[in-house]
């Protein structure tokens, strides 16, 4: 049953994006000159469409065990998030600031998976954050783990959510919103990613938004970076 | 005037493009499209989206239909909720589209038979 739900939150953020492009696609031939800016809003909103297919076919293969646990560089890897968000972020007219403060270089993880859960809690930060603000991600050593932690100036988390993420794991999206206009599938999948790593997620709720957090195991290899 | 009511920025873009060049307002929210008539601003179509922040569209049609001058106002749901062929009259409203199934020219025709007819 659960599943079923599962699968009917999914379908219905996937039309989302679907119907925007279909709708872009028309006005293409009926624009003068905003042509570029059609066609941009279509690259767009495909590549979040195409992400999301890719992290819920992701998750089927977690139960396989294909993602094998590695030291990764985590400010690289929060690097790459950030230049890839970069043009997202500035097209909505907002900012994603970067803090790192770590000392612990390397974590235990999986590369791809730690992407996509950094990637789902720095587009949730963009879409609650409003015009002309700036959202944080932070990267911080948290009693001998590396916390990184994505701020936004947006609504804040509902209190059962919240409990729920405390207990460590949000059981199923669900389709009455977890914050207004979202379904909560990017955090359901963030989380159960971090399960499968072994890590931690949780949320704090401030009075004037929310910050989702991840906690990763320090990777014991000596890092490349010389700390 | 036009009110169209969509959190989605781009689709929302795309329904004010479809209007045929007639004046639109758009609002990300039911709370700033209901402040906005309170200010006397009173639209001639309300094209309006069901999932939305905050309040959703089934509220905004209940306290539309709740006054007498914004329950004559014809309302068109515009989303991707399974409600197209549902009776919703008593709500005010005189039309179901699809997200992904509409096309501009039928937003067009709403527009053509509500906008500036009176």
């Amino acid at each position: 049953m659960e599943e079923v739900e599962g699968i009917l939150v999914a379908a219905h953020e996937l039309k989302a994006p679907l119907a925007v492009l279909r709708q872009l696609a028309f006005a293409l031939p009926e624009m003068d000159g905003l042509g570029e800016h059609v066609r941009s809003e279509m690259v767009s909103v495909s590549e979040r469409a195409i992400k999301q297919v890719n992290d819920l076919a992701k998750m089927r293969r977690l139960e396989d065990g294909l993602f094998e646990m590695e030291p990764v560089a985590i400010r690289e890897v929060c690097d790459a998030v950030h230049r890839e968000l970069d043009y997202l972020y500035k097209y909505n007219r907002r900012n994603l600031a970067m803090d790192y403060r770590n000392k612990s270089r390397l974590v235990v993880a999986n590369r791809e998976l730690l992407y996509s859960v950094i990637y789902n809690f720095a587009l949730n930060a963009m879409h609650y954050s409003n015009d002309g603000t700036e959202a944080e991600l932070a990267v911080r050593d948290c009693r001998g783990r590396v916390r990184v932690s994505v701020r936004d100036y947006g609504p804040m988390l509902p209190v059962d959510v919240w409990r729920e993420m405390k207990r460590g794991c949000i059981e199923k999206p669900t389709s009455v919103a977890m914050r207004p206009g979202s379904s909560g599938l990017g955090l359901f999948i963030a989380s159960r990613f971090a399960r499968y790593m072994g890590a931690a997620v949780g949320a704090v709720r401030h009075r004037d938004g929310t910050s989702f957090y991840v906690e990763l195991p320090v990777s014991e290899q000596a890092s490349l970076f010389g700390i | 005037m036009i009110f169209i009511i969509d959190d989605d920025e781009i689709m929302a873009e795309c329904v004010a493009r479809a209007c045929d060049g007639e004046e639109v307002m758009v609002f990300a929210n039911a709370i700033e499209a209901m402040a906005k008539i309170t200010d006397g601003v009173m639209p001639d179509l309300v094209l309006l989206d069901v999932l939305l922040d905050g309040p959703d569209g089934f509220t905004m049609l209940n306290e539309m239909v709740s006054y007498d001058d914004t329950a004559r106002i014809p309302v068109v749901l515009i989303t991707s909720l399974d409600l197209v062929g549902r009776d919703l009259s008593t709500y005010g409203v005189v039309g179901v589209l699809a997200k992904d199934k509409m096309r501009p020219g039928d937003v067009r025709k709403y527009v053509r038979r509500y906008v500036g007819v009176a």
